[in-house]
């Protein structure tokens, strides 16, 4: 059986699984099924947090030995997020290949396995953005107002948040 | 006095000397002997492997080694998805003849997070833009909210199901929306 067909008989499943037992705040699936490679995921900022009341938007484009290698995700909304590129890019070791460590801290089990899936990814991205990750600041200017001014950190996100919902 | 002092001194200087030039010698030849070895190592072939895929399987088969996983490699044509299967299939690795010698590197720092330097996300419109929302915000919210009850079904039909995924996102931003409005 070829890489393809396996990578995509897996993400059919997750798929199904996601929409039969869907996650609380979150609606994931395929842009089109004609290409089950690309996903678009909706998440829901987590309560308790300045994201809370948000909806973001976020890609997962899936190479074609999944599960063998991570999906890249990325946010296509604005976030404020010290660790989220500003081009959108997700930088946590779930998505991160074990063979790649850019950072040289994380734990090998934290890292993306063929035993980990889109549902993890998504509640560990929910997750990140309840509590950011200092050690991996992927935009320098947002981890550095998130430790130095969190008032301020919070209050742009809060603000990006009544952005994108067009108010 | 200052005769014989300098007598004395000469030799010495001439064993500083001996002694200076052996330790040069020291430091220099073991980095000469390291400088010998890769050069042997790296020019043994291992066409079509990429290291990559070899850092891959020996992260999830921790007990392989990766010269075995190289040999595997080497002989499917790098085919990462065959040599997993034979290896969860419990065939396990054939074992490379000893003149099989790769050079086994240190996985290298690759480019990695190659995406940090892209240029920045452009300024996107907000949601209700995007995915067409404006009418529907007008209408009341009633009947989308009894609809809320079908989100988890799963639709054996294509087209079915990419339409409740559809509905499940806008009433999810719709949902926020009126949330935030409320709140003022």
């Amino acid at each position: 059986m070829s890489h393809t067909s396996v990578a995509a008989k897996r993400l059919f499943i997750e798929y199904r699984a996601l929409t039969t037992d869907a996650l609380d705040g979150i609606a994931a699936g395929p842009v089109s099924e004609d290409d089950l490679f690309l996903w678009e995921a909706l998440i829901q900022g987590p309560g308790g947090t300045p994201f809370e009341g948000g909806v973001f938007p976020a890609e997962l484009r899936f190479p074609k030995d999944y599960p063998l290698a991570p999906p890249q995700m990325r946010f296509t909304c604005e976030i404020w997020h010290p660790n989220v590129y500003p081009n959108g890019n997700v930088c946590i070791s779930i998505l991160h290949a074990p063979g790649e460590d850019p950072n040289h801290y994380e734990k090998a089990e934290e890292r993306w396995s063929p035993i980990q899936s889109v549902e993890k990814i998504l509640i560990s991205v929910m997750s990140m953005l309840a509590e950011p990750n200092d050690e991996s600041p992927a935009n320098v200017d947002a981890a550095r107002m998130w430790r130095e001014r969190r008032g301020e950190y919070e209050r742009v996100v809060r603000e990006s948040v009544r952005r994108s919902l067009g108010l | 006095m200052s005769d014989q002092q300098q007598s004395f001194s000469l030799p010495q200087l001439a064993v500083l000397l001996v002694i200076g030039f052996l330790v040069l010698r020291w430091i220099l030849w073991p980095s000469d002997r390291n400088a010998q070895r890769p050069p042997g190592w790296s020019n043994t072939r291992t066409r079509g492997v990429n290291p990559a895929h070899v850092e891959q399987i020996a992260q999830m088969f921790p007990q392989l080694s990766r010269r075995d996983i190289i040999w595997d490699l080497q002989r499917n044509g790098g085919n990462v998805g065959e040599t997993t299967e034979r290896v969860l299939s419990g065939r396990g690795l054939e074992v490379p003849p000893p003149t099989f010698q790769p050079p086994l590197a240190a996985p290298s720092p690759q480019a990695a997070s190659a995406n940090p330097s892209d240029p920045k996300l452009p300024a996107q419109p907000d949601l209700i833009t995007r995915y067409n929302l404006a009418s529907k915000l007008a209408t009341a919210p009633e009947d989308a909210q009894s609809d809320l009850g079908q989100k988890s079904g799963w639709s054996h039909n294509k087209e079915e199901r990419q339409r409740l995924l559809q509905k499940r996102r806008e009433e999810m931003i719709l949902a926020a929306r009126r949330r935030l409005e409320a709140k003022g």
